[in-house]
């Protein structure tokens, strides 16, 4: 038994050097990335374009923010762990239900009121699959997200709802002391995340939650109310991400859905910032950041967006494998 | 009878059934402040039941419960540890990418409000560790990176940063190496002092001995004694648990020895063993053992195939061999059943009937195919031999208990009738009827003529069971005891290379 036990430590010992390799690597790959294009695209490390990519980066970002909670509750582990792959739809659906509220000429707090609705009724239907039913996030959101797909669909007809009105041009265009209102909210909302999920008692529960459900219990936390929580918090964040979006395009469009995949870039990129392999705030507005600015990175030097996908694909990739391969195993 | 003032917990006659099955029947549980109180009984016999009772997980039928003079009506996993009464469960129940402060302060996170001081949680930690354990562990470091005993520290000090009153530690020491389980028991012994009662479950009878001041046995779903270890053998206390005697619990046999089957002369493996020569002969049960560091297990491990020697040689009926690994092992007729079963073991989605057979399917085979009568009357043979406990030989291995699976894992191999038997701590964590069963089983083998080789560190069954022990010390072959010429203190005296053969070695 000495000898294992020896063997173990080594094991561990070789697991926490592959983490540090897995997250330096990582982050140098992401200042690898921005270098370049601060040399090669012209006026990328301007002031004014990087608050334009803060401020494009803020539905990403509150989205981001939304799928990081689910899967810090739900645990990190990508198959069995936390997620919401209904996050995206759930925005599409949010902003048709805005568009089509405003446009009936119901005022700005009633539609802002079934936006909100909106997002926590879907965020409610994850749980209650997840938390009540038994079935694996990854499976249950996929099934909600389809269900919420088809919703926007008949609610649109697959057309482009415009929306003209002072709240949402305000919202558009307003800025305080030269910060865009969008920028505002990334920024705030942020602050508001680092507080929750680094310095209160419920950020620290969250993580055990996702952690060691067993051990949460043990420890007298209500690991079911938890996971709840995280699910409607998804479907609120999804909520005023639609806000955003249609205040950004004066309009509900279709489509929405391909925000996913930048959604589960940035959450789960954001965990190489953490020697622990989860989430955090600060890892997630970090890689909300990089995929906004590889975006711009790739207009500014003419590049054809349609390579930002490709690239995303291939990050989550790197980052799955590479965590996965760094955890100690617990076999 | 105590005073009542003095009791921690005092459990009185508590009932509980599930359906038509009575898990307790008026049991009783009374420990006192400052005093480790051992709870023994074999698997069912209602120590988790009045445990769980304890915990508020489940709610008994009748009976009171007193914890510190005070009667609890309702009792609840949420509210008992406000009453001071903390649960060191067996599995380390410690998220496992939390901080050490983390984990200590978990749900009573030191701060203002919602927000937490991480900076005054670690400090308080780091502490405590010292305080109590004199540990100094940097309070940032996550408890995956910790040792099996350093987690279990930390889960005795979160119960104590809640002013723990009383401790219930269950089979705290199943995962933990011998110096752990040491430094384990000074932390108890000091708690103890302070005035915390202990209660501590185990199946090791030696650590029962050692550290607990009173033991409750259980039996049948009742208390049936209350015994102090220092005036009560261990052979008394769990004859009480089986009510049988000691000797039943090691069946005696007469067996003619024959040939010589294994022969071990001069290995050597640098660093771990050093010319180490013995036989076996058909019809003998060897036992061998040693200290951990010993090299024994290493040895082991090269009967088995999974380490080579550096040099000397074994033979198995007199032909010269060299495990390269367990497969040449086992086509030579060596069954060998190692130490870790629920990993090497069984199958846990398979039958109880494919995981016996599935060893020895040539034995039921004909040109290939299965022939399902052989095979079917085989494996009932094994599950009345071993009284494996399953509802059929169809039934999944993952549905039966613990104990159980432990059994079929052992008839799978029993299965090989192989000429030579080397098994690796096969009581381990086994109730004391399922170890009988294993016992009865390996001397019906021995009279059948198989050579057996049976490495444990449980001293008190090698002295039981074996016809000889070998002890290694410090990598060499140090001692050979002839059975009724050897007990449990002068193999321990061996084992731990003391010079004195009478006294006991301090544990």
């Amino acid at each position: 038994m000495d000898d294992q036990t020896q063997g173990g430590k080594t094991t561990r010992r070789r697991a926490s050097i592959g983490s540090w390799g897995i997250r330096l690597g990582a982050i140098s790959c992401f200042a690898v990335i921005l270098a370049y294009f601060a040399f090669t695209a012209p006026g990328f490390l301007s002031f004014y374009n990087i608050l334009n990519v803060v401020e494009q980066s803020a539905i990403l970002g509150v989205l981001a923010f939304g799928m990081s909670v689910v899967i810090i509750g739900g645990g990190s582990d990508v198959q069995t762990g936390g997620i919401d792959l209904s996050l995206a739809a759930n925005t599409g659906l949010c902003a048709a239900v805005f568009a089509t509220t405003s446009n009936a000429g119901y005022p700005v707090p009633t539609a802002v009121l079934a936006v909100v609705a909106t997002g926590l009724t879907v965020g409610l239907l994850n749980a209650i699959a997840v938390v009540r039913l038994n079935i694996l996030p990854l499976l249950a959101t996929l099934a909600v997200m389809n269900v919420v797909a088809g919703s926007e669909l008949i609610l649109t007809q697959n057309t482009v709802i415009s929306v003209a009105s002072e709240f949402v041009s305000g919202l558009a265009m307003g800025s305080f002391i030269g910060v865009s209102f969008m920028a505002w909210t990334l920024i705030v909302f942020t602050a508001l995340m680092i507080c929750v999920l680094h310095f209160t008692g419920i950020g620290l529960r969250l993580y055990a939650v996702g952690g060691h459900p067993e051990a949460a219990r043990a420890a007298g936390i209500g690991v079911g109310r938890y996971l709840t929580s995280t699910y409607l918090f998804s479907g609120l964040c999804a909520a005023i991400a639609s806000i955003l979006l249609v205040s950004r395009l004066s309009a509900s469009t279709p489509g929405s859905g391909e925000l996913l995949l930048s959604v589960l870039a940035a959450a789960l990129l954001g965990t190489v910032f953490s020697r622990r392999f989860v989430p955090t705030a600060g890892g997630t507005i970090l890689s909300t950041l990089f995929i906004g600015f590889l975006a711009n990175g790739f207009q500014l030097l003419n590049v054809s967006s349609y390579w930002v996908n490709g690239v995303q694909g291939t990050l989550i990739l790197l980052v799955v494998a590479a965590t996965s391969l760094a955890k100690p195993s617990e076999r | 009878m105590t005073q009542q003032s003095n009791l921690a917990i005092n459990m009185h006659g508590i009932s509980k059934s599930f359906g038509p099955i009575k898990a307790l029947v008026d049991a009783n549980l009374q420990v006192e402040r400052g005093s480790i109180h051992g709870l023994v009984g074999q698997n069912g016999a209602g120590k988790s039941t009045i445990i769980k009772a304890l915990a508020g997980m489940l709610k008994p039928d009748a009976g009171s419960i007193e914890i510190n003079g005070k009667t609890v009506t309702r009792l609840t996993p949420a509210n008992i540890e406000r009453l001071g009464v903390h649960f060191i469960h067996q599995d380390r129940l410690l998220v496992p990418t939390a901080t050490i402060g983390e984990a200590i302060f978990l749900r009573n996170e030191p701060g203002f409000g919602i927000f937490v001081n991480h900076r005054k949680m670690a400090r308080r930690a780091r502490e405590l560790l010292k305080q109590y354990f004199d540990l100094d562990l940097p309070a940032g470091t996550l408890i995956q990176d910790l040792t099996t005993a350093q987690q279990k520290i930390v889960q005795i000090t979160r119960a104590l940063a809640q002013n723990a009153s009383v401790l219930v530690l269950d089979e705290p020491t199943a995962a933990l190496v011998k110096r752990e389980v040491v430094s384990l028991f000074n932390v108890l012994r000091r708690l103890k002092q302070d005035g915390i009662a202990v209660i501590f479950i185990s199946h090791y009878m030696q650590e029962i001995e050692d550290i607990c001041d009173t033991v409750t046995v259980m039996r049948n779903g009742t208390d049936v004694g209350v015994v102090s270890p220092k005036t009560t053998s261990i052979d008394e206390i769990v004859r009480m648990m089986i009510n049988r005697d000691v000797g039943e619990m090691f069946p005696k046999r007469t067996v003619a020895v024959g040939e010589t089957v294994l022969n071990v002369s001069n290995l050597s493996r640098e660093g771990h063993f050093d010319d180490i020569s013995f036989d076996i002969k058909a019809g003998e049960v060897v036992g061998i053992t040693g200290l951990l560091g010993s090299g024994v297990k290493e040895l082991i491990h090269c009967l088995f195939g999974l380490a080579k020697p550096d040099s000397g040689a074994f033979t198995i009926d007199g032909t010269a061999t060299n495990f390269s690994s367990p497969v040449s092992a086992v086509s030579r007729n060596v069954a060998l059943v190692p130490e870790d079963r629920r990993a090497h073991g069984v199958a846990l989605s398979l039958s109880v009937r494919e995981n016996i057979s599935i060893a020895s399917l040539d034995r039921y085979s004909r040109n290939g195919f299965v022939t399902p009568g052989p095979e079917k009357s085989a494996v009932d043979g094994f599950i009345r031999e071993l009284s494996i406990k399953t509802p059929h030989r169809d039934a999944l291995v993952r549905t039966l208990s613990g104990g159980n699976q432990q059994k079929v894992a052992l008839a799978k191999w029993l299965s090989c009738q192989s000429k030579l038997y080397v098994l690796d701590e096969p009581t381990v964590a086994v109730d004391v009827g399922a170890k009988i069963e294993i016992y009865t089983l390996l001397n019906r083998l021995a009279a059948e003529g198989a050579a057996i080789l049976f490495m444990s560190s449980d001293l008190l069954e090698l002295v039981g069971i074996c016809d000889r022990v070998l002890v290694v010390y410090r990598g060499e072959l140090t001692h050979e005891f002839q059975a009724g010429d050897v007990d449990s203190d002068r193999l321990l005296a061996a084992a731990s290379g003391a010079r004195s053969q009478t006294g006991r070695a301090a544990a």
